[in-house]
C-alpha cells in the first residue's frame, strides 16, 4: 500500500473518530440543555439511534434533482472541510489532505456544503427553507467579520496561512497559544463561533417554534441521516480548526478531545443561558462588539506582536 | 472660360449680375428666374472651388482701377479659400433648402444673393471701409430675409436684429473713423503695419470699437439675447444661414483684425470666448425649444472657435486649419444640418420631436450632427478639440481645459436629451419635401467623408487599423436594413474573428491577455445574439464596432489612438444601450457619465504633455500624481466605482438582454485595462503612494456597497449590475496593490468575471425571454423547465462566491494573500464581509428564479433557446478546465505581470505557493470530486426507489393553501438585513448626483433669466459689453 492508500485509511479513521465524537458532543449539548431546564434529557447514545433509524427508513421522496443532491453537497462539504484540516500536529498521516490548500481553502470550503444544501432545500419548495437560509446567510456574513478579523490577526502574527505552520508556531508551552498571545483575536473568533454553531442566542436558522427547523424541513429518512452525519463531522471539523488556530493544536487524540470539548463548552454555556435573538439583532450584534474586539486584535497583532 | 472659374472676383460679379437680372428675368417666367438664381449660386460655389484649386499664392485684387475704399480690395489666400468654400456650398444648399421660401419672391432671392455676397466680402476684403459696407450688406439682407416671413415671432426677431445691427454698425463705423484718423489709411495690412500708432487712448478706443462690433456680431455672452431670439424666431433655413454663414463672415473679419489688438489683450478675447461657450451651454440645459437650443449651441460653439482663434491666430496654416478650422467645420456642418432638420420637423418643443424618427435618413444625419457637436470621434470636432486641449495642456491652462470640458458636457446633456425625444417616436406623419431632404443628406455625407479623411490623416501610418473596422461597422449598419439578421450576425462574428487574429499577432504580454479577454469573450458571446429572430438594423454593426474599439484600445500606442478607441467604444456602447426598449433615460445617464469619464481622460492626457502612452512613464512625480488621478478617475467612472456608480444599474438593466452580457462581461474590462496601462507606466510614482492606498480603499468600498445594494434588488438585471459593480471593486483594489500578486489577482478576477457574468447574463436572458419579466419574485421553480440555464447559473454563482473547487476560489485565495502580503489588513477584513454579503444576492438569484414554488402561468415554459445555451456550455467547459488546471492559465498571467515586477508566485506541479500559503487546485478538484461521488453512490444505494412528488406536496402543518405559488419566499427576502443594514445603502450617491443636476439646471435657469426678450434690455447689454471691454483694455 502506497502513501496515498495509507493516507486515505488514516483519513477514514479521522472521519470515524470525528463523526462519533461529533455525535457525542451533540448529545452532550442536548443533555446539558435539558438539565439546565430541569429535565432529564436524552441518553448519550440517542443520536446514534436516531441516525441509524433515519438511514433505515423506507420513505424516499424527492422534490427534484437539486433537492436530492442537497444532502450530498452538505456531507461532501463537511467531510471535505475535515479532510483539508491537519488534525494531529506532527503526524504525517493525520494531517490528511491539508497539502491541497491552506487556511483560506478551509474557510471557503465551509461554504461548499452550505451552498449546496441551501439550493437543495430551496427546491423542496417549503417556505420555511428559504426563510431559514436567508437568515443563515445574513447571520453568516455578520459573524464572518469578527472571524475574518481574527484570522487576519493570526496571518499577521504567524505570517502564514498554512494551518500546520500556525500550529507549529504555537508549540512550546501553553503561553505560546494564540489564546494567550493575542486574546483579543481569540475572543472575537469565539464570539463568531457562537454564531457559527447556531445555538441560542443565534439559533435563528433552525429556530424551533418559529420556522420549525428551517432549511431541512422537507428532508427525511436517509437525507436526514446524511445531514445528521454531516452535523457531527462538521462540528468536529470546526472545533479542530479552532483548536489548531487558537489553542495550540493537538499532538494526540486525547488532547484533541479535551481541547475541543472545552471550546465546545463556550457554545453550550452561552446557549443554555440565553434566549434567541431576532435576525436583525444578530446582525447588529456581530457588527458591534465582536467586530470592535476583532479590530483590536488585528491592530494588536499588527503593531504589537510583530 | 477656365479663367472665369479661377478668379474669385467672379463670385461677386455673378451674384450682383444675377441679383440685378432676377427682376427682369422674372417677368419672362418663374422657371427662368429660378434657374438664374440657382445657376448663380452654383456658379459662385464653382468659382470658389476653382479659385481655391488653382491657388498657388494669395491673390490680391483691386477693382476698377481705383484704390480702396473707392474700389473693392480683396484678398484670396488659403484661409479665405477655406472659409469661402464653406460659405458658398452652404449658400447653394441653403438656397435649395429654402426653395419654398424663395420661389415666390424675387425680392427674397435677390436678398439671399446679397447675403452671400456680403459674407464673401466680409471674408475676403482687406479694406476696413469695404468691410463695413459688407457687414451692412449682410445685415440688411438678413433683416430682409427674416422679415419676409410674416409672423410675429419673425418680425420681432428681425427687429431685434436691426437694433443690434445698428449698434454694430455704429461701433464699427466709429472705430473705422478713429483708425483712419490715427493711421491715415483704411487698408488692413497697412493699419497692422502701423499698429504702434494705435497705442494711445484714441487708438485703443478705435480698436475697442472695432473689436466690440465684430464680437457682438459673434453674439458673445451676455450681449447675445437678440441673437437667441433671432435663431428661435426666424425661419430655420435663414437661421442656418445666420449660424453658419453670417457668423463665419464675422469670425473671419475678426481674425483679420486680430493682429491689431495688442497681444496682452488677447486674454480678454479668450475669456469672452470661454465665457460664451460655458454659459451658453449651461443655459442650454434648461432649454426646450429646439431652435433656441440650437441657438445656444451655435453661440457656444462660436465661443469655442473664438477661444481657439485667440490662441492660434498666428499659428502656421496646418495648425490653424487643424484646430480653428476643425472646430469651425464641425460647427458649420452639424449646425446647418440641425437647423435644416428643425425646419423639416417644424416642432418647437423638443418633446414633439419623435416625429423625426419616421425618416431613417434624417435621423441618421441628426445623430451624426449631434455626435459631431458633442465632439465624439470620428467627426471633425473630435480631432480639433483633442489638438486644442493638448496645446492647452502643454501651456498648463488647467482652468480653460476644465471650463471647456464641463461646458461640452452640458452641451452633450441637452443635445442627447433631445435625441431621446427623437427616439421616442410619434404617430404623426412627417412631411418632407425633397428639396429640403437633399441638402441635409449632402451635409451628412460631407461630414462622414471628412471624418473618414480625418481618421486617415490624424492617426498617421497606423490609421488603417482603425479605419477599416469603422468602415466595416458602418457598412454592416447600413446593410442591416437589407440582409437577414443571422447573416449579419455571421458577418459580425467573422469580422471579430479576423480582428482577434490580427490583434493577437500584434500584441504580447499583458496586452495579449486583454485582447483575448475582449475578443474571444466577445466572439463566444456573439453566438448568443442569434437567439433573437429579428435584431435592429444597426445592432451588429455597433456590436462589431464596440469590440473592434476594444481591440484598438489594446493596440494603441499613442494617447490619441487610445482616446480615439475609448470614445468609439463609448459611442458604440451608448447606441447599443439606448436600443433597449425602455433604455432612454438610463442611456442618458450612462452617456453623461461616460462623457465625464472621457473628459477626465482628456484632461489627464493633456496635462501629461505626452503623445505616447509610453511617455507617461517619464513624467516627474508631482505631475504624474495629477495625471494619474485624472486618468484613474476616468477609468473608475467607467468601472462604476463607488460614488460614480449610479449609471450602472440602469445601463445594465435596460440594455437588451444579450447586450447586457457584453457590457457586464466584456466592456467593464476596458476600465481595468486602462487602470493597468496607467499603473504600469506610472508604477514608480504610484507604488506605495497615498493615491494607490486610497484607490485600494475605494475598491474595497465599491465591493462592499455593490454587494449590499445587489442584495436588496428585486430586478434580476439590476441585481447583476450591482454585483458587477461589486466585483469590479475587488479588481480596482487588486490593481491598486501595485504588487505582482495584486496584479495577477486583478487579471484572474477579470477573466473569472467574464466567465461567470457571461453565464449569469445569458442564463437570465433566456429566463427573461421565456417569462417576460425581470422581477424575480414573479418567477420561481424554473429549474424543472430550464435545467441547463439553472446549472449555468449555479456554476456561475459558485465561481463568483469563491467556493472551491471552481475558479472563484483561486481569485479569493490570490486576493486575500495579496492584500495581507501588502499589509492591507483592514481592507482584507472588509473584503471578507463583502464576499459574505455576496452570498446573499447569489442565493436570492438562484432561489427566486429557479427554486421554490413555480407559478402556474409558467407551466408551459421551455428551456432557453439553443443559441443562448451554446455559449453557456462553452463558458461552463472553460470554467471546468480553468478550475481543474489553474496552472494552465494562472502561470501565464503571472509571467505577463512578471515583465513589470518580480514574481512572488511559485509553482511546483499544480501547487501554487506564495510567501503566505499554498493552493493546489487540481488536488482540491479531485478530492471534492471523489468525496462527492462516494457520498452520492451511498445515497443511491440507500434509496433504491425514489418517489417523485407534485409541486406542493410538502409538510405544511395541516394547511393547504389554494394558491401554492404564494408560498414562494422571494419578495423582500432580506427584510432583516434591510432592517439592520438598510441605512448603509440609502441612495446617497444618487441624491448627490441628483443635486448636481438640479443645481446646474437652477443655475441654467437663473442665467437664462437675463434674456428678457426685451430689445431695450438687449441693447443695454450690448452697451455694457462695450463698456466692460473698454474698461478691460483701458485697465491693461
Amino acid at each position: 500500500m502506497g502513501p496515498l492508500g495509507l493516507k486515505i485509511i488514516y483519513t477514514l479513521i479521522t472521519l470515524v473518530i470525528c463523526g462519533v465524537y461529533g455525535l457525542l458532543l451533540g448529545a452532550f449539548m442536548a443533555k446539558t440543555m435539558a438539565r439546565v431546564q430541569g429535565r432529564i434529557g436524552i441518553p448519550l447514545h440517542q443520536p446514534f439511534v436516531d441516525i441509524i433509524k433515519n438511514y433505515g427508513k423506507r420513505t424516499a421522496i424527492s422534490h427534484g434533482i437539486m433537492f436530492y443532491l442537497g444532502p450530498v453537497f452538505r456531507l461532501t462539504g463537511g467531510i471535505g472541510t475535515l479532510v483539508f484540516i491537519p488534525v494531529i500536529f506532527g503526524s504525517e498521516y493525520f494531517s490528511n489532505f491539508s497539502v491541497a490548500g491552506d487556511l483560506l481553502l478551509v474557510m471557503y470550503f465551509i461554504f461548499f456544503g452550505q451552498l449546496g444544501m441551501a439550493l437543495g432545500a430551496s427546491e423542496g419548495g417549503h417556505p420555511y427553507s428559504p426563510i431559514g437560509i436567508a437568515r443563515g446567510l445574513a447571520q453568516m456574513c455578520a459573524f464572518e467579520v469578527p472571524f475574518a478579523l481574527a484570522i487576519i490577526a493570526i496571518a499577521i502574527q504567524y505570517n502564514t496561512f498554512s494551518i500546520t505552520e500556525i500550529v507549529a508556531a504555537q508549540q512550546g508551552g501553553i503561553l505560546s497559544w494564540t489564546f494567550f498571545t493575542n486574546p483579543f483575536a481569540v475572543v472575537a473568533a469565539l464570539l463568531a463561533m457562537l454564531g457559527m454553531n447556531m445555538y441560542p442566542p443565534f439559533s435563528i436558522v433552525l429556530a424551533p417554534q418559529e420556522i420549525p427547523i428551517g432549511p431541512p424541513t422537507e428532508y427525511h429518512s436517509a437525507y436526514l441521516g446524511m445531514l445528521q452525519s454531516n452535523r457531527a463531522i462538521f462540528a468536529a471539523a470546526k472545533l479542530v480548526l479552532f483548536m489548531n488556530l487558537f489553542f495550540g493544536g493537538a499532538t494526540n487524540f486525547p488532547v484533541l478531545v479535551l481541547k475541543t470539548w472545552a471550546i465546545y463548552m463556550c457554545s453550550v454555556l452561552v446557549g443554555a443561558a440565553f434566549p434567541r435573538f431576532r435576525p436583525e439583532e444578530t446582525i447588529r450584534f456581530f457588527l458591534r462588539w465582536p467586530t470592535v474586539i476583532g479590530i483590536v486584535g488585528l491592530l494588536f497583532a499588527k503593531y504589537y506582536l510583530i | 472660360m477656365v479663367a472665369y472659374f479661377q478668379n474669385p472676383l467672379n463670385i461677386y460679379i455673378t451674384a450682383m449680375a444675377a441679383a440685378f437680372l432676377l427682376g427682369l428675368v422674372h417677368k419672362l417666367g418663374k422657371m427662368a428666374s429660378l434657374t438664374l438664381f440657382y445657376g448663380a449660386l452654383t456658379m459662385m460655389a464653382a468659382v470658389t472651388l476653382g479659385s481655391a484649386l488653382s491657388l498657388s499664392q494669395p491673390l490680391i485684387i483691386q477693382t476698377a482701377g481705383f484704390i480702396a475704399p473707392l474700389s473693392i480690395n480683396l484678398q484670396f489666400g488659403y484661409y479665405e479659400a477655406f472659409f469661402t468654400i464653406c460659405v458658398n456650398i452652404a449658400a447653394l444648399l441653403g438656397g435649395l433648402y429654402l426653395y419654398d421660401y424663395l420661389k415666390d419672391s424675387v425680392l427674397a432671392r435677390a436678398l439671399f444673393l446679397m447675403l452671400v455676397v456680403g459674407i464673401n466680402g466680409m471674408i475676403m476684403t482687406r479694406d476696413l471701409f469695404n468691410l463695413f459696407i459688407f457687414i451692412e450688406i449682410t445685415s440688411i439682407a438678413t433683416y430682409g430675409l427674416i422679415g419676409l416671413d410674416r409672423n410675429i415671432k419673425a418680425l420681432s426677431a428681425g427687429f431685434k436684429y436691426i437694433l443690434a445691427g445698428g449698434m454694430i454698425s455704429a461701433f464699427f463705423l466709429l472705430g473705422t473713423a478713429l483708425t483712419y484718423y490715427k493711421t491715415g489709411t483704411l487698408n488692413i495690412d497697412q493699419i497692422i503695419a502701423m499698429k504702434d500708432v494705435l497705442q494711445d487712448p484714441i487708438g485703443l478706443t478705435a480698436i475697442t470699437l472695432l473689436l466690440t462690433a465684430l464680437l457682438i456680431e459673434l453674439k458673445p455672452f451676455p450681449a447675445n439675447g437678440w441673437g437667441l431670439d433671432v435663431y428661435q424666431g426666424s425661419n430655420a433655413g435663414i437661421a442656418a444661414m445666420i449660424s453658419v454663414g453670417v457668423s463665419t463672415g464675422a469670425l473671419f473679419a475678426l481674425y483679420k483684425l486680430l493682429p491689431l489688438f495688442p497681444a496682452q489683450h488677447m486674454g480678454i478675447i479668450s475669456g469672452i470666448g470661454l465665457a460664451t461657450f460655458f454659459f451658453s451651454n449651461l443655459m442650454g440645459l434648461k432649454q426646450t425649444d429646439a431652435k433656441r437650443m440650437l441657438g445656444y449651441s451655435s453661440i457656444g460653439q462660436m465661443g469655442l472657435v473664438l477661444l481657439a482663434l485667440s490662441f492660434f491666430h498666428t499659428a502656421p496654416l496646418t495648425m490653424f486649419l487643424g484646430i480653428v478650422g476643425g472646430l469651425f467645420l464641425n460647427h458649420f456642418l452639424a449646425k446647418a444640418a440641425l437647423f435644416w432638420i428643425a425646419g423639416i420637423v417644424k416642432k418647437d418643443h423638443i418633446k414633439e420631436w419623435g416625429i423625426l424618427s419616421q425618416s431613417k435618413m434624417l435621423t441618421v444625419v441628426f445623430i451624426i450632427a449631434v455626435f459631431a457637436l458633442i465632439g465624439l470621434p470620428p467627426f471633425p470636432g473630435f480631432w480639433a478639440k483633442w489638438q486644442f486641449i493638448m496645446v492647452l495642456g502643454s501651456g498648463n491652462h488647467t482652468f480653460i481645459i476644465a471650463a471647456i470640458l464641463i461646458g461640452s458636457l452640458f452641451e452633450a446633456v441637452y443635445l442627447l436629451r433631445w435625441f431621446n425625444y427623437v427616439l421616442a417616436g410619434s404617430e404623426e406623419k412627417l412631411a418632407c419635401e425633397k428639396s429640403k431632404r437633399v441638402p441635409v443628406l449632402i451635409f451628412g455625407l460631407i461630414t462622414a467623408f471628412i471624418s473618414a479623411l480625418l481618421i486617415k490623416s490624424s492617426l498617421g501610418p497606423q490609421s488603417s487599423i482603425y479605419f477599416f473596422p469603422i468602415a466595416f461597422a458602418v457598412i454592416l449598419m447600413f446593410v442591416g436594413n437589407f440582409i437577414p439578421t443571422k447573416l449579419r450576425a455571421l458577418f459580425a462574428i467573422s469580422g471579430i474573428s479576423y480582428l482577434s487574429y490580427y490583434v493577437q499577432m500584434n500584441v504580447s504580454g499583458l496586452n495579449l491577455i486583454f485582447a483575448q479577454m475582449f475578443l474571444w469573450g466577445g466572439m463566444i458571446l456573439s453566438i448568443a445574439t442569434f437567439y433573437k429572430t429579428k435584431a435592429k438594423p444597426a445592432t451588429y454593426g455597433l456590436l462589431f464596432l464596440m469590440l473592434a474599439s476594444l481591440g484598438g484600445l489594446v493596440l494603441s500606442r499613442t494617447t490619441l489612438e487610445f482616446f480615439f478607441c475609448w470614445e468609439i467604444m463609448t459611442l458604440a456602447s451608448y447606441l447599443l444601450v439606448i436600443s433597449g426598449k425602455n433604455a432612454k433615460k438610463a442611456a442618458l445617464t450612462y452617456i453623461t457619465f461616460s462623457l465625464g469619464s472621457a473628459a477626465f481622460l482628456m484632461a489627464g492626457f493633456a496635462l501629461s504633455n505626452s503623445l505616447t502612452l509610453m511617455g507617461l512613464a517619464a513624467l516627474p512625480s508631482s505631475q504624474a500624481t495629477i495625471v494619474f488621478t485624472l486618468l484613474a478617475l476616468g477609468f473608475l467612472i467607467k468601472m462604476g466605482a463607488f460614488g460614480v456608480h449610479i449609471w450602472v444599474p440602469g445601463a445594465y438593466a435596460e440594455a437588451e438582454d444579450d447586450i447586457s452580457a457584453f457590457i457586464a462581461a466584456i466592456l467593464s474590462k476596458a476600465g481595468v485595462f486602462g487602470l493597468f496601462v496607467i499603473a504600469i507606466y506610472m508604477q514608480s510614482t504610484i507604488s506605495n503612494s497615498t493615491l494607490a492606498y486610497s484607490l485600494g480603499w475605494l475598491g474595497i468600498l465599491t465591493a462592499t456597497f455593490g454587494a449590499l445594494m445587489a442584495a436588496f434588488q428585486e430586478d434580476i438585471k439590476k441585481l447583476l449590475a450591482y454585483s458587477s459593480m461589486g466585483q469590479m471593486g475587488y479588481v480596482i483594489a487588486a490593481v491598486a496593490l501595485m504588487s505582482h500578486l495584486g496584479w495577477v489577482t486583478a487579471l484572474y478576477l477579470s477573466i473569472n468575471h467574464i466567465l461567470y457574468k457571461s453565464l449569469l447574463f445569458l442564463s437570465v436572458a433566456g429566463v427573461i425571454y421565456r417569462v417576460n419579466t425581470r422581477e424575480m419574485y414573479k418567477m420561481g421553480g424554473l429549474i424543472k423547465k430550464m435545467p441547463i440555464s439553472f446549472i449555468s447559473a449555479m456554476m456561475a454563482i459558485i465561481a463568483m462566491s469563491g467556493v472551491p473547487p471552481l475558479t472563484g476560489f483561486g481569485g479569493k485565495w490570490l486576493m486575500y494573500t495579496a492584500l495581507i502580503e501588502k499589509g492591507w489588513h483592514l481592507q482584507a477584513a472588509l473584503a471578507f464581509f463583502a464576499s459574505g454579503i455576496a452570498f446573499l444576492y447569489m442565493y436570492r438569484l438562484v432561489h427566486s428564479i429557479f427554486l421554490g414554488q413555480a407559478k402556474p402561468e409558467h407551466k408551459d415554459v421551455k428551456e432557453a433557446p439553443l443559441w443562448l445555451i451554446i455559449p453557456q456550455v462553452i463558458f461552463m467547459g472553460l470554467m471546468m478546465v480553468g478550475s481543474t488546471l489553474p496552472r494552465l492559465w494562472v502561470e501565464k498571467l503571472s509571467v505577463a505581470v512578471g515583465e513589470f515586477m518580480p514574481s512572488t508566485l511559485t509553482w511546483s506541479g499544480q501547487t501554487a505557493t506564495t510567501s503566505l500559503g499554498y493552493w493546489n487546485g487540481f488536488m482540491v478538484m479531485n478530492i471534492v470530486g471523489v468525496i462527492f461521488v462516494i457520498v452520492l453512490i451511498f445515497l443511491l444505494l440507500t434509496f433504491q426507489k425514489v418517489q417523485k412528488v407534485k409541486q406542493f406536496n410538502i409538510v405544511f402543518a395541516g394547511e393547504r393553501p389554494f394558491t401554492p405559488e404564494t408560498t414562494h419566499v422571494a419578495y423582500n427576502m432580506y427584510a432583516p438585513v434591510q432592517k439592520a443594514l438598510g441605512g448603509w445603502v440609502k441612495p446617497r450617491a444618487t441624491a448627490f448626483w441628483d443635486g448636481v443636476t438640479e443645481w446646474s439646471h437652477t443655475l441654467s435657469h437663473m442665467f437664462a433669466g437675463i434674456y428678457t426678450g426685451n430689445g431695450q434690455t438687449y441693447l443695454f447689454f450690448i452697451l455694457l459689453f462695450f463698456l466692460m471691454l473698454n474698461f478691460l483694455i483701458g485697465a491693461n
